[in-house]
């Protein structure tokens, strides 16, 4: 009876092999002149104004639709990075700023095409800007923060110049018309299926493009993929060329293990979201081209509630900071993968410089941590919970038994909180958690912005929800403060007060790994963290 | 034999009418559940970096849950009844449309792996029967036991690794179909009979390939329930007294086994293939995960982790109704494989 099994057991694997094999694949089409890009999220609407949008939205409307200006990159590390002080035209030829910072002009490029081979026009972008901060989408709150909040503010000077008015100079207004927010529409062609109930054709565009953009969609599932064809007559890339891609193909695979397979077994030319274990595993090999750079605008963090005891006493704060086994839960989350923001020494007890996010002056140090708890008046120690959500699981999940594990020897009993991402938002945005972890993106990361949005208010970005008058103070004046040398000490002034209130810990920021073929090139890791198809190409 | 057949489809029609009541109970009990979770789902899909106050109230009235709960469910039922499932926040479609676009790759998955799964388990829970306590019945054991206890997604991943990773022989496991290949047209969103309409052999064989991992994947997971039930029944019927006789007059072995034996013992068989269908179809989630197979179950996961209510709601609904009809179509099964039985 063995002897049979065995000898039958080749043979069945010989058949399925068979039947796998009969029939070659058919890549016929132009493979090379394809890029297939694989995510584990998924693009559910072109409009990127619908609010619930993914970032994979984001990423798509930057190839289907232009904006006036664009972010130009730099390198940072041998690494291209998107950046935020050079603003480039995209379907602005030039433009100017006004000597008071109050006017910028934009005068459009004659050649520009609605994919639809209409002209852009200056019409056309007053009512792409209009829309966006008046019709009650995403753009709204994000131009917001620029000092665009009013249609009075775009004013068409003749068909192909185009001015914009601001109450204040703001240094983020110019940066803000580069934003995924602000694209420009083909205004005819969107009023065509604007309605009396929706006059800014939100329902319409959300499934279908009206832009000038690299590419156009050639079959959009959400969930599943979307498929682009490059526009031709898209003339705004580097050399005054279209895309580099004929083709691209965004598929959702949701699996992570099965997103790195696929690249590697070269079926797959670019991923960005794989496991930091994936990605080690990957670069190992050598056989693929890993891109990694640390999200320099984004931040991984433990947040504390300033306003629930026993976190609202500064003395717990501290103790928590000097209590976090960094170096271990950097390994065990990430791998090491990505910029601590621990660790740093200040000579003199003050900030080397007044940009945010900055690396603190903590370390692990259970003695100073007991005595900070000691000043608190809890020496034997508290219980709390530490949160976290799924989502974040196969980085939050090692960190947080660490932690646990480290709160424990100075006698605070931590109980781990694993939330659904939905009811973790919840109980974020009504302040209800005491200890846990998150993260935070901001598209244009200056100083000022950071410490307005994420250190004051009572909206659900303050995390920390932390009340700080001064701090609150000198973050707004600092927004339109023209003075660089001035800008620089209000930065210095607002990282000794995070440094000394420790509202909550900053972590690290985590790299970005970019897994792609060798041949692919041209990378650049954009402020909205996903892939430009624009920038890359094939060797 | 037609009023025969009249007769069936009548009370098959009654028993349909007659589960509306629980459909409609499960229908209001999935919106209260839903309902009662924790987390806003407004909150959730308001998560931009810019998104405030004002966004999540507009979420909130956009998915109609500034309103009070019983508004909503009045509201909920008559959009029901115009044949309105609600628009998914997570894909931006009407749920409808996307349950309709998804539900054949889940059901073609399904039949598939069913099928396989029958074609393995019957001759092997008679191969069991005929020698209980032999080798061959411990081998069948052990590899139903094997079957059940390794996960889906173990057995999935392990498959992708061995046949897609390792050798290359299978094709990428990313959806129905490889992404170079165009789509026939639909008629039934059935991949496989679709291309055999549209005369495309290629692209049949490339949905088949497609296909051939998640189903066996699938199968591999309920072969052990459909082989145990073959076992016991077809013990039973071998040792009743028809067999007996029937031996005894000498008919032949296979005409014993497969006409007298199986034909009776295949009824409990037909019940739990019923209820592993359906069992199927909803847990295949994380098969549909695995190898992003764009069905249903992943879809209501998806929906369920975000707290994306309408098509959680649409689902379990669809569910329901797959549930009836699967039970109906077991017992209509049910009277032709026993015309003593019949549905009343």
């Amino acid at each position: 009876m063995r002897f049979v099994s065995f000898r039958l057991a080749p043979r069945v694997l010989a058949t399925t092999a068979l039947l796998l094999i009969a029939a070659a694949p058919s890549q016929a089409q132009t493979r090379a002149e394809t890029l297939r890009y694989v995510t584990g999220a998924s693009v559910n609407t072109l409009d990127p104004n619908i609010p619930g949008s993914t970032r994979e939205s984001f990423a798509l409307s930057m190839s289907t639709y232009d904006r006036l200006v664009a972010f130009g990159r730099k390198q940072l590390n041998g690494k291209w990075v998107f950046d935020l002080d050079k603003i480039t035209g995209e379907l602005a030829e030039s433009y100017d700023v006004s000597p008071d910072g109050l006017k910028l002009t934009f005068r459009l490029r004659k050649d520009a095409k609605f994919q639809d081979g209409s002209p852009v026009t200056a019409e056309d972008v007053k009512w792409s800007l209009d829309r966006c901060v008046t019709a009650p989408i995403l753009g709204k709150a994000q131009l917001l923060t620029g000092s665009l909040t009013s249609a009075d503010q775009f004013k068409v000077i003749d068909p192909l110049t185009i001015e914009v008015t601001l109450p204040k100079p703001d240094k983020l207004a110019l940066p803000n018309l580069a934003t995924v927010y602000p694209m420009i529409i083909n205004s005819k062609l969107a009023k065509q299926h604007a309605t009396a109930d929706d006059p800014w054709a939100t329902a319409w565009l959300k499934e279908n493009t009206a832009g000038s953009g690299a590419y156009m969609i050639e079959t959009f599932k959400p969930g599943e993929q979307v498929i682009v064809k490059r526009n031709e007559a898209w003339n705004r890339g580097s050399p005054g060329k279209p895309a580099f891609f004929k083709r691209v193909i965004i598929q959702s695979v949701p699996e992570p293990a099965t997103r790195a397979n696929l690249v590697e077994r070269g079926d797959a030319d670019l991923v960005v979201d794989l496991q930091a274990s994936d990605v080690q595993s990957l670069e190992a090999k050598g056989k693929l081209k890993v891109i990694s750079t640390p999200q320099y605008n984004s931040i991984t963090f433990v947040s504390m509630n300033n306003q629930i005891p026993p976190f609202d006493n500064v003395n717990v704060r501290r103790a928590i900071a000097f209590a976090l086994p960094y170096d271990d839960m950097f390994k065990a989350a990430l791998f090491g993968r990505g910029a601590p923001l621990y660790g740093a020494s200040w000579p003199d007890g003050k900030p080397l410089n007044g940009i945010y996010p900055f690396q603190q002056p903590v370390k692990l140090d259970l003695d100073k941590a007991r005595e900070y708890l000691k000043a608190a008046g809890l020496p034997e120690g508290f219980s709390t919970t530490f949160s976290f959500n799924v989502g974040q699981a196969s980085t939050a999940e090692p960190m947080a038994a660490l932690v646990k594990e480290s709160l424990g020897k100075i006698g605070i009993k931590v109980d781990i909180q694993k939330l659904p991402d939905a009811q973790m938002s919840t109980q974020i945005n009504e302040k209800k958690l005491p200890f846990f972890t998150e993260g935070i993106v901001a598209w244009l990361p200056s100083t000022d912005y950071f410490y307005r949005n994420f250190y004051t208010g009572n909206q659900r970005w303050n995390y920390s929800s932390i009340n700080n008058p001064d701090l609150a103070a000198i973050a707004q004046e600092a927004r339109f403060e023209p003075d660089k040398a001035k800008y620089e000490e209000d930065g210095r002034k607002l990282n000794a007060m995070h440094a000394d209130l420790m509202p909550q810990i900053m972590l690290w920021q985590p790299n970005q790994d970019a897994v792609m073929a060798s041949s692919i090139e041209g990378y650049t890791y954009e402020f909205h963290r996903q892939v430009d198809y624009r920038d890359v190409s094939r060797k | 034999m037609m009023t025969g057949l009249g007769a069936t489809m009548v009370r098959a029609g009654r028993r349909l009418l007659s589960s509306l009541p629980a459909l409609f109970g499960v229908l209001v009990f999935t919106f209260l559940l839903m309902r009662v979770l924790p987390g806003d789902p407004a909150v959730f899909f308001a998560s931009g970096p810019n998104a405030g106050k004002e966004e999540i109230e507009q979420i909130r009235k956009q998915m109609g849950l500034d309103k009070s709960v019983p508004e909503q469910l009045v509201f909920y039922l008559s959009d029901i009844g115009r044949g309105n499932l609600g628009r998914s926040m997570m894909t931006g479609q009407p749920v409808l449309k996307d349950l309709r676009e998804r539900l054949p790759a889940s059901l073609e998955l399904t039949f598939t792996a069913l099928l396989m799964a029958l074609i393995a388990a019957v001759p092997l829970g008679v191969v069991a029967a005929l020698r209980p306590g032999s080798i061959v019945d411990h081998g069948v054991r052990l590899f139903c036991a094997l079957g059940v206890c390794v996960p889906t997604f173990v057995s999935g991943l392990l498959l992708i690794y061995v046949f897609y990773y390792l050798f290359g022989l299978a094709p990428d496991p990313t959806g129905r179909i490889d992404v170079f290949t165009s789509l026939p047209p639909q008629h039934t969103g059935f991949l496989s009979i679709d291309f055999l309409l549209a005369g495309d052999i290629e692209g049949w064989w490339t949905a088949c390939r497609q296909l051939i991992l998640p189903a066996v994947t699938m199968a591999l997971f309920v072969i052990a329930p459909l082989a145990r039930i073959t076992r016991a029944s077809m013990l039973v019927s071998l040792g009743s007294d028809f067999v007996r006789t029937a031996r005894s007059v000498g008919l032949s072995w296979r005409k014993v086994v497969v006409t007298y034996a199986l034909r009776n013992a295949i009824l409990p068989v037909i019940t739990i293939a019923g209820i592993v269908f359906s069992t199927m179809l909803g847990a295949n989630v994380l098969v549909e995960k695995v190898f992003s197979w764009p069905g249903v179950a992943s879809y209501a996961l998806d929906a369920l982790l975000s707290s994306d209510y309408a098509p959680v709601q649409g689902f379990v609904l669809l569910m329901a109704g797959i549930f009836v009809l699967v039970n109906l179509v077991v017992d209509i099964c049910y009277g032709i494989a026993d015309p003593r039985v019949s549905i009343g």
